[in-house]
């Protein structure tokens, strides 16, 4: 139970903040390409930082483990940034 | 509060502080950085095993990515859960076949167009989202967060690709 309820509460959240701030319409993720709303950048920004401080004063404060990390292979990283923006520009997801 | 959960669109400030708190609760809770691409893939993998047998039984999929019932795919249940209710309480929830329009203005209402361009973007970027090892949600934010260099080598990589496709598509109107 506790397997399905954890992940779907995490989602829901996670779902609601994106569509609140917009980034489920194609304008506000093919516009942050086009320089003409920031939409995107101000929420994904604000959203690292949060989440910055948070996790490390809790890692800091009450020992709480830190998750894998995603691995760093630059040639990977890059290429599949490049495919993934041709998409996420094309198709506005 | 029943007020600002029926708003249309949030400051993206205001927004981000809860995409925050969510990572912090996933990583508290479920020692995992959510991501979304996962899900996707996942559930690739178990279409390829019925449709393509031995290519479910490639490196990615063995090692990298295993099909299956994930907890990625449970909570990609929960995103669409979220965004719906959000969507329904500020009433901005519609069936449309174009679904924005600005691209309506921009392409037409052309059905294909719409859909080829969602279909076609989408196998482009979980593509690049296996590539690159993460997505925006997975590898950008939940990367970014720990400073990883992976995170920002991606969004370069993003922003190098999505500004000449936009340039491309739009031209006069960029």
């Amino acid at each position: 139970m506790e397997l399905f309820v954890i992940p779907i509460l995490i989602g829901f959240g996670f779902g609601f903040a994106l569509q609140k701030a917009g980034l489920t319409y194609y304008r506000n993720i093919v516009n942050v390409f086009r320089f003409t709303d920031l939409t995107v950048i101000k929420f994904m920004m604000t959203a690292i930082v949060v989440a910055m401080v948070g996790v490390f004063a809790l890692n800091a404060i009450g020992g709480m483990a830190l998750p894998v990390v995603p691995a760093t292979y630059i040639i990977g990283n890059l290429v599949g940034g490049l495919i993934f923006g041709v998409g996420m520009a094309g198709a506005g997801f | 509060m029943l007020s600002l959960l029926r708003q249309k669109q949030w400051s993206p400030y205001l927004a981000g502080v809860l995409l925050g708190l969510v990572y912090i609760v996933s990583i508290w809770v479920a020692g995992t950085i959510p991501g979304a691409s996962g899900a996707f893939e996942n559930l690739g993998g178990l279409v390829a095993k019925v449709v393509a047998p031995a290519l479910a039984n490639n490196t990615y999929f063995r090692f990298v990515m295993p099909p299956g019932i994930t907890w990625e795919v449970i909570m990609m249940a929960g995103v669409i859960a979220g965004s719906f209710v959000a969507a329904v309480l500020s009433g901005s929830f519609k069936l449309r076949l174009v679904s924005d329009a600005q691209w309506g203005r921009v392409f037409g209402q052309a059905i294909w167009k719409r859909w080829l361009a969602a279909f076609l973007g989408g196998i482009i970027i979980e593509f690049g989202a296996g590539v690159a090892g993460g997505c925006t949600s997975g590898l950008a934010v939940g990367g970014g967060l720990f400073l990883a260099p992976a995170a920002f080598i991606f969004m370069i990589g993003m922003f190098m690709s999505g500004i000449p496709v936009a340039m491309i598509m739009y031209r006069r109107r960029y």
